[in-house]
């Protein structure tokens, strides 16, 4: 690998993409954009426990919790307007209490209380309001009372919802960065294809290796340069930083690779954009699962990007370790020099 | 014996069931140029495209400078130059920041952008960005982008088509200089006149084949119909003209006929154009 030709290369790439304004214009708006919306979105969780409370006949203690601060009770006069209040998201639990529940209690049965839990609550919010229910009735009457639950989820399941709405969109906001880059180097590649430069570089002593190679750290450079100032100001570092900065590595070679192979298909910019926007919006289908929890079942496993997403969610928001995502990276690896591999030889193909 | 540029011998390529050129054999001197003419299609670009390494020969083999282009493709692409008849410039560089890249991968030395664009008439725009560039001007870059590296072999595809006279004189002044540095021009052209003022050898290529490779002037000589046009005075002050083939035994005669029997307002010698002898051979136009 002839070093002086790479350099001279990788020169005329940057020069290029510095001068072409479309670039260089969605590159600076879209970091400033992703780290904008970062910081404008809530930053904590609200902690306040917002209750539906269907009761018939409210028992004092219940009555008493209303009045506690930290808390937040909403009473309808119907089951159906408690679950559509919950539907509508303007409680995450809700509990209904049988209209006959001091009289079951009083006859030694056991009353059944149902639970409706917002899909966007975690599962341990219901619990939590079990073990509620539970110390309420004790109150109530000074000893552990029996009584059935039925638990029931509105809307789709959305785990993890504890984590602030910002961290959940760092992951896909990081991806996104990376992503866009696919574009970027399929167009930069293309373009060099499309307006014949490739054939005038290939008559000099240069082989297509040293074009693609300096294609890729170019794409590389790009991406990751970007993910990573993007992950520093919004303190992606702030876990694990080995383990961010290898996954942001190794998700910038997977978007090289994949930036060859649409640059391989591709004849022309205007295919590199419809090509280019069908695959990012594939790829970025994983990381809208870390904004709703439990949207993506396991087929989303088979979009390589979800390795990329779930490791920079799990490392970011979770402080996940080596050893967490030691699998996750392997198959990212393994996908990026696949795709990697195959752009390569899709690319050579081409440029012969 | 000079010794030889290019030797190519039986060269072919084909595109499908397209047989772009077929056993392409022929041999060029140092300082030699070359023209390599035919209508579109009939396998000059692919001709150029084997001895540069861009296409690998199906059959046959080139030879340039001593080196067999398939297995050393590198070292021969260090000593030649090429220009394309497309325009494939970085428009968004400036000139010499266009050549001073290619003057990088060339791993030239001490190389003098400015007086390489002086030389074909671009100064003074030296840091324009290409795109600004009127298409005489982007040619001339691509020209002294072939040039760079001081080339031994220098391969011109179609150096002038749809340039302006001043653009295109500049150009065919440029190879005329190549060829007294020493270096062996390989031209491929339409353009029959351009061919006949520079060419030592040419080549009409037809259907992928060579139909004849001569100097103009053998060309002319084995092929051409020689003649004297004549312009006399007819009846009733009518101008008419009269032409007497200057290849026959009864040339004498005709001649002196013409003089005795007609008045002679003006009379000159008419050569076949190599356009003419293209037809003659293949059977086709240029333009085709």
């Amino acid at each position: 690998m002839n070093i002086r030709i790479i350099r001279a290369l990788l020169k005329k790439d940057v020069a290029l993409f510095l001068a072409n304004r479309f670039y260089l214009l969605i590159t600076v708006v879209g970091l400033v954009f992703y780290i904008g919306i970062y910081f404008i979105l809530p930053a904590q969780v609200d902690e306040k426990l917002k209750l539906g409370l269907y009761a018939p006949v409210l028992p004092s203690a219940f009555a008493q919790l209303t009045a506690q601060q930290g808390a937040e009770i909403g009473r309808y006069d119907t089951e159906d307007a408690l679950k559509k209040a919950i539907l509508d998201g303007d409680y995450q639990i809700g509990v209904a209490l049988p209209a006959g529940i001091m009289d079951v209690w009083a006859a030694g049965g056991r009353p059944r209380i149902a639970v409706y839990r917002a899909s966007a609550a975690p599962p341990e919010l219901g619990d939590a309001i079990v073990a509620l229910v539970k110390e309420l009735s004790y109150a109530q009457t000074g000893q552990a009372l029996n009584f059935d639950t039925s638990a029931e989820v509105l809307g789709p399941d959305m785990l993890g919802a504890q984590v602030a709405l910002r961290d959940r969109m760092k992951p896909l906001l990081a991806v996104f960065i990376l992503l866009v880059e696919v574009m970027s180097l399929a167009s930069l590649i293309s373009v060099e294809i499309e307006q014949g430069t490739a054939r005038a570089l290939l008559v000099t002593p240069m082989r297509a290796s040293h074009l693609l190679v300096a294609k890729g750290i170019l794409g590389v450079g790009l991406a990751l340069g970007q993910a990573v100032l993007f992950m520093a100001l919004v303190g992606g570092f702030s876990h694990q930083p080995l383990t961010m900065l290898t996954t942001l590595i190794i998700g910038s070679a997977m978007v090289v690779g994949v930036g060859f192979f649409l640059a391989s298909v591709a004849r022309d910019v205007m295919a590199v954009t419809s090509w280019g926007t069908v695959t990012l919006v594939l790829l970025a289908i994983p990381g809208i699962g870390t904004i709703i929890p439990g949207l993506l079942s396991d087929w989303a496993r088979v979009i390589p990007s979800y390795y990329l997403t779930d490791t920079v969610n799990r490392v970011a928001n979770y402080g996940a370790g080596w050893s967490d995502v030691a699998a996750n990276l392997a198959i990212l690896a393994g996908f990026s020099a696949v795709a990697g591999a195959g752009g390569l030889a899709a690319l050579r193909r081409r440029y012969r | 014996m000079a010794e030889k540029s290019i030797i190519a011998e039986n060269l072919t390529y084909r595109y499908g069931s397209v047989l772009a050129a077929d056993h392409i054999s022929f041999e060029v001197d140092a300082a030699e140029i070359i023209g390599f003419l035919g209508p579109n299609g009939a396998g000059k670009t692919t001709a150029v495209k084997m001895l540069t390494g861009q296409l690998r020969s199906q059959e046959g083999r080139a030879i340039l400078l001593g080196f067999d282009v398939a297995k050393h493709t590198q070292a021969v692409r260090s000593r030649i130059g090429v220009c394309f008849e497309q325009t494939n410039l970085y428009e968004q560089m400036s000139a010499l920041d266009n050549l001073a890249l290619f003057a990088e991968l060339f791993g030239v030395k001490d190389f003098d952008g400015y007086g390489l664009l002086k030389r074909v008439g671009l100064n003074g725009r030296e840091k324009d960005k290409v795109a600004g560039y009127s298409k005489g001007m982007k040619q001339r870059l691509m020209v002294a982008r072939s040039l760079v590296n001081r080339p031994e072999i220098l391969f011109l595809d179609e150096p002038t088509a749809g340039l302006d006279p001043v653009s295109a004189e500049a150009i065919r002044n440029i190879i005329l200089e190549e060829r007294e540095r020493g270096a062996t021009v390989f031209l491929t052209t339409h353009d029959m006149w351009e061919a006949d003022k520079l060419c030592n050898r040419v080549a009409f290529m037809s259907e992928g084949r060579i139909a004849t490779l001569d100097t103009p002037s053998s060309l002319k000589q084995r092929y051409g119909k020689r003649s004297l046009l004549a312009q006399v005075a007819g009846s009733g002050g009518r101008v008419e003209q009269r032409e007497i083939n200057l290849d026959t035994p009864a040339t004498p005669e005709a001649v002196g006929q013409l003089f005795k029997q007609e008045r002679v307002i003006t009379i000159h010698s008419e050569e076949a154009t190599l356009e003419d002898i293209f037809i003659a051979i293949t059977g086709r136009k240029l333009t085709e």
